[in-house]
């Protein structure tokens, strides 16, 4: 099969097996901007240990995607959350591009996307070197999993993948849109401002004005869905008021102790 | 910043009033639109863009937690949630006591599932550790004291 064919922003790096994408950009990135310019994009058929937030297990056997892109973006640190709404919606497009008329896709706070309300897709970023919020960060790495072909059974939030949701796609053809989609909402951002994503990003989301439950690392909170802020952090009205999340894990009522 | 003929007619009111809505908004930009002119005021931003009367106010922006700063504290660049360890079942990056080098991680803030490493800024060691994982943090709040 021929390279995929991705927007000259990116410089593909393409592997057969990998530990995590994340931990190889990560390795690159560190080398610096001459080893690993912005736009390098690991792209790897399986991961040996694939990693999700708080270091929860990514299952990753080939016939998945797994990228991780690095960029060095003269943003201010206060802004490169706004990056994982680019790549969620870039996610969301790709899905929405390749998957049979009909399929019902959201978001989910802060970056995921569902298909049938099941999780077929998550984002895990990581910033290093800004010496403050104002500040440059050295790197940013966005990384992307998509299940195309498989899903993990034994998870906390039920999955599912583009084949179980009746579209096969393969990996190449994913990233190819994924690439395509990842730069057309980085342009939009840069000349838009992150309202523009804020709002296609609500648009994308079912749970607004719904009850949810938002575990944080040490309670859980129940409460209704109100908005997101102008830093992309979620606005939950509980009994005892209104909370802003910046960290946390949403479950639907239906999902409880599922 | 613009040049217009009109720039002295800065309406330092109208410019102080938009910066205390800025701060009793949580807002971080504003544009106010009135027949031929508008105005935007946004905070953090160093450019701040005007059309045809031009003013700048650039609203100020202090941490939240400037002032009593402890000697020696590393403070969170981010608003977010810290953690102490990679992982919930990994043990602490350090604990108080450690020497670290420059460049060491000690913590992590996430904020929208982005983590940053938080990494020492100098070489020394730890002698307090402020804050527990998995708690929220503001931006300028001291996360530990590096000696």
């Amino acid at each position: 099969m021929d390279a995929p064919r991705l927007p000259s922003l990116f410089t593909l790096v393409e592997l057969d097996t990998v530990d995590s994408t994340n931990a190889e950009a990560r390795r690159r990135a560190e080398q610096g901007a001459e080893e690993a310019p912005e736009g390098t994009l690991v792209w790897a058929a399986e991961q040996t240990a694939g990693r999700g937030r708080r270091g929860r297990t990514w299952v990753s056997p080939k016939g998945n995607f797994y990228a991780s892109i690095i960029l060095r973006p003269d943003v201010p640190l206060r802004d490169a959350a706004q990056f994982g709404f680019v790549a969620s919606l870039a996610v969301f497009d790709a899905i929405g591009s390749l998957a049979q008329p009909g399929t019902e896709a959201h978001t989910k706070w802060p970056n995921d996307v569902l298909i049938s309300g099941r999780k077929v897709a998550g984002i895990l970023l990581e910033a290093q070197g800004a010496a403050s919020a104002d500040a440059p960060p050295d790197f940013v790495i966005v990384g992307v999993g998509v299940n195309l072909r498989s899903f993990p059974e034994d998870v906390e939030f039920p999955a599912t993948s583009m084949l179980d949701e009746g579209t096969t796609v393969l990996v190449p053809e994913f990233l190819e849109s994924f690439g395509r989609h990842f730069l057309a909402w980085t342009r939009i951002w840069v000349d838009e401002g992150f309202e523009r994503l804020r709002k296609n990003w609500l648009w994308r989301c079912d749970q607004v004005g719904k009850e949810v439950d938002v575990r944080l690392a040490n309670e859980t909170l129940t409460g209704t869905f109100k908005d997101l802020d102008d830093s992309g952090a979620l606005i939950l009205e509980t009994s005892s008021g209104l909370r802003t999340i910046t960290a946390g894990d949403v479950f639907f009522p239906q999902s409880r102790d599922a | 910043m613009a040049r217009s003929p009109k720039a002295t007619d800065i309406d330092a009111d109208a410019v102080r009033k938009l910066a205390s809505l800025l701060e009793e908004t949580g807002l971080t930009e504003i544009e106010y639109t009135h027949d031929d002119w508008s105005l935007r005021v946004s905070k953090g931003a160093t450019a701040v863009t005007a059309t045809a009367p031009v003013a700048i106010a650039p609203a100020a922006d202090a941490p939240a937690a400037e002032q009593g700063v402890p000697a020696g504290a590393v403070t969170s660049p981010m608003v977010g949630v810290v953690y102490t360890s990679p992982d919930p079942e990994s043990a602490d990056f350090v604990k108080e006591g450690d020497t670290v080098k420059e460049g060491d991680t000690l913590l992590l803030v996430e904020a929208m599932k982005v983590f940053n490493q938080i990494t020492a800024p100098r070489a020394g060691t730890v002698k307090r550790v402020l804050v527990t994982s998995g708690t929220p943090v503001e931006f300028g709040e001291p996360l530990l004291i590096l000696e």
